[in-house]
């Protein structure tokens, strides 16, 4: 069996770099707390050392877990014994990182603790004293810089030799008499039930009262009376509750221990980061720094830089280029027509359409890893807090959000970092309107096709999104099922940092190239069945190809769903085939217009690939049908995520389906009341929209009843 | 009094810490501890950004009327 190495420590101290520099990885690293959700696993590359498993886990600030990833870290750490510990350790941050370090080092695993960031550490002029810090720990410690991987062999395999040797961690530390009387008697209590390499950790946890630990130990009622009159009684002199006490007596032992090994250079001045902190998240200025930041990256990614490079690939690669080049190709060795047009018609028109919008993918992860990787995103969550809170989500629920904008099933996944189980299902329920990669080619090709490439069609499409959150959150809210008050914020802010050039472009390639993967396979296949269906029909009772698109298989199925979608202004069974085909992915949407429109044009002059698609949309059906796409149930990929977090199937199929009906809903308002603007008269749709809006305004403005009495009373007195 | 009435860029030592007993640990667990000493760094709709044992925490307002300091 290989040797595990686990490295623990608190969120944001680096342990993904660290991890990825041991082993070669590369994993996502992120400039906040809670990049890493799962844990992962990966090979040590060292000469010296075979077979060795390093274990990155989700950061942790104590043993006593409070959020779902922390669950994670804990159990992985009690109950599967990994043969060490790495314990990092943010050198700039010692004395609340060596919190952690306390309580690792009463698990009575090897362990080695890893003092990162000495690099900044010296740049500060701040002095930490290793060789004092390893005689009051207990355990060798060895100063690491995980970004410039200064360090990192020695101590992974300073770790290894431990884990061979299996040498206990013995802790060192000593609480005041009062407290190591009373854990000393509950040791005894608990006697031989507990290993006694394990005992020390647990006689503290039992007089902190940790439920899942009482749970596990299952001792009889005697016994529990006998251990809760010791808790009692140190309660009772130290006059707090047992867990701070605890607490307490920890960090007194690290300012002992701190004041031997830690030097600050005196410097009473505000960091750098706090006086950025003073601009960026000032009461007035919060906001509209916040809304130009995101204006200019989709600004960027869509209306200039971005489209520069996808207009480029649309229209002179996929264009000019590729199919003319090809077409001769085939001729030249004599394929058949069929082949020809499945090629050239099916995978070029439909797996090009969506491999155009890449650059503007690029363009935009880009923009948001720099953003991220600077620390400002960690901010948004909190500038948004109170916003978000007025409609019942926690400023956490950004993150999710955010990291949605790249793609909805990691963004979905990141709703673990919330602790409240209420605020969590409804984050997961509305991440996926704010618009993820695979919705940005749909986004640009309607604001390119028929607005022109209008500039505020595009950031429009991520106001939605956020309009959509909000609004959902109101009237979510006032149901029973997530009545109730979200869970206080607090979060750890990251320094800013100037962005590292490796993790951005990390960042940004892992995103895309997740998305590329996918046009060369999912998409590949839906062109080419797409094709096939639309290009194979039954004429005179036989399945012959078809030379117009509307006698094929696939015209006469979408235009039987096709009503359906009718009163929200596209009704044709190319729109509807589209979106239904989203469903496997939302490029598809892209790509099936793409076959289904392309078709004739690419092989005249391939200029104006869209021309056919704009004739068939007005400006009105052309939103409405952006708009359903955007807000609809999203891909497979994201529902089985959703499905996965939910954990639970009536969760899932409410989340879908309020997500397809609100979709539905905003739509139909859009188109119909728009049609109502321009003159067209008043119809059922008419009627139908204002109906819908009337209860939209019920939903919004309805009372909220459930709120308890006593929640409702605090608040009002602050 | 409680946290959010402190000026910016005043030190000041944490007296008490309210509030659920999970979040009180978790509070702790981030180096909020009664004795500790705390600065608002900023502060925005009762929201605060302070620092802690060197370390930047942003609370909601509702948390920062629970700590007094």
């Amino acid at each position: 069996m290989p040797t595990k190495i686990a490295l623990a420590g608190n969120p944001n101290s680096g342990k993904t770099t660290l991890f990825n520099a041991l082993t070669g990885s590369n994993q996502y690293v992120g400039n906040w707390p809670g990049v890493t959700i799962e844990k992962k696993e990966g090979k040590l590359r060292s000469d010296t050392y075979k077979d060795i498993t390093i274990v990155d886990l989700p950061g942790i600030y104590s043993l006593s877990p409070y959020t779902l990833e922390e669950v994670i870290a804990r159990d992985y750490l009690i109950t599967e014994n990994p043969d060490a510990i790495i314990n990092i350790v943010d050198g700039t941050n010692l004395e609340r990182n060596l919190y952690l370090t306390t309580q690792l080092a009463e698990l009575g695993i090897p362990m080695v603790v890893a003092v990162n960031m000495m690099d900044i550490v010296e740049k500060n002029g701040d002095r930490i004293n290793l060789d004092k810090l390893s005689e009051k720990l207990g355990c060798p410690v060895i100063g690491i810089s995980a970004l410039r991987k200064a360090g990192i062999t020695e101590a992974a395999e300073k770790a290894a030799e431990l884990a061979n040797k299996k040498v206990p961690m013995t802790p060192k530390h000593r609480f005041s008499d009062e407290l190591e009387h009373a854990i000393e008697s509950i040791e005894g209590l608990l006697g031989d039930r507990v290993e006694d390499k394990n005992k020390r950790w647990t006689a503290i946890k039992v007089f902190e009262r940790d439920i899942k630990i009482m749970e596990r130990l299952d001792l009889d009622d005697s016994l529990k009376e006998r251990i809760e009159n010791i808790i009692d009684g140190c309660e009772t002199d130290m006059d707090d509750d047992s867990e701070s006490i605890i607490t307490n007596e920890r960090y007194l032992y690290i300012s002992s221990i701190i004041k031997d090994c830690y030097r600050r250079k005196s410097n009473k001045k505000m960091t750098t980061s706090d006086k950025i902190d003073r601009i960026v998240t000032n009461r007035w200025l919060a906001l509209p720094i916040f809304a130009l930041a995101m204006f200019a990256v989709y600004y960027l990614a869509v209306t200039t830089v971005g489209t520069w490079m996808t207009d480029w690939t649309n229209d002179v690669l996929f264009g000019e280029i590729i199919p003319p080049a090809m077409e001769s190709f085939l001729d030249s060795i004599g394929t058949a027509p069929w082949l020809q047009s499945l090629i050239l018609d099916g995978i070029i028109a439909g797996v090009g359409a969506v491999l155009g919008f890449i650059p503007q993918m690029l363009v935009l992860f880009l923009a948001l890893a720099l953003l991220e990787d600077c620390g400002y995103m960690a901010r948004v969550a909190f500038i948004m807090d109170r916003i978000f809170r007025k409609f019942g989500l926690s400023g956490k629920s950004f993150i999710p959000m955010l990291i949605g904008t790249g793609c909805g099933v990691p963004g979905i996944m990141a709703s673990r970092t919330i602790e409240n189980e209420r605020d969590r299902r409804m984050t997961i329920m509305v991440t996926t309107f704010i618009p993820c990669g695979a919705k940005l080619p749909v986004i640009a090709l309607i604001s390119g096709a028929l607005f022109n490439g209008a500039w505020w069609v595009a950031p429009s499409a991520y106001f939605v999104g956020i309009a959509a959150i909000i609004f959902s959150g109101i009237i979510l809210k006032k149901t029973r099922m997530f009545s109730g008050d979200p869970a206080p914020f607090v979060m750890e802010l990251p320094p800013y940092h100037r962005p590292v050039a490796g993790n951005v472009l990390r960042s940004m390639w892992e995103r895309g190239w997740s998305f590329i993967k996918k046009a060369g396979t999912i998409i590949l296949l839906s062109t080419i069945v797409v094709w096939f269906a639309s290009s194979f029909g039954i004429v005179d009772g036989r399945i012959v190809m078809v030379d117009d698109v509307n006698d094929g298989f696939l015209s006469k199925i979408g235009g039987a769903i096709a009503p359906v979608f009718a009163p929200l202004g596209w009704g044709q069974w190319q729109a509807t085939v589209a979106t239904i085909t989203g469903l496997v992915a939302k490029e598809n949407v892209v790509s099936t217009l793409g076959i289904l429109y392309g078709f004739a044009e690419v092989a005249e002059d391939g200029f104006e690939i869209w021309g056919l698609l704009a004739s068939s949309f007005t400006v009105l059906s052309a939103y409405s049908f952006l708009v359903f796409n955007l807000l609809c149930a999203p891909c497979f990929a994201a529902i089985g995520a959703i499905r996965r977090e939910m954990n639970n199937t009536k969760w899932t199929l409410f989340a879908i389906g309020y997500q397809t009906l609100f979709a539905y809903a905003v739509s139909l308002s859009i188109y119909q009341l728009g049609m109502l603007f321009t003159g067209n008269g008043f119809g059922i749709g008419t009627a139908a929209a204002i109906l819908i809006v009337a209860l939209f305004l019920y939903l919004l403005m309805r009372p909220y009843r459930e709120r308890p009495i006593e929640a409702a009373s605090v608040q009002a007195s602050m | 009094m409680p946290l959010i009435m402190a000026r910016q860029g005043e030190e000041r030592l944490i007296r008490k810490i309210g509030g659920k007993a999970e979040l009180k640990k978790h509070l702790e667990n981030l180096g909020f501890v009664v004795g500790g000493t705390v600065t608002v760094i900023s502060e925005i709709g009762g929201n605060v950004i302070v620092n802690v044992k060197n370390s930047r925490i942003a609370i909601s307002r509702e948390m920062a009327c629970r700590i007094l300091v």
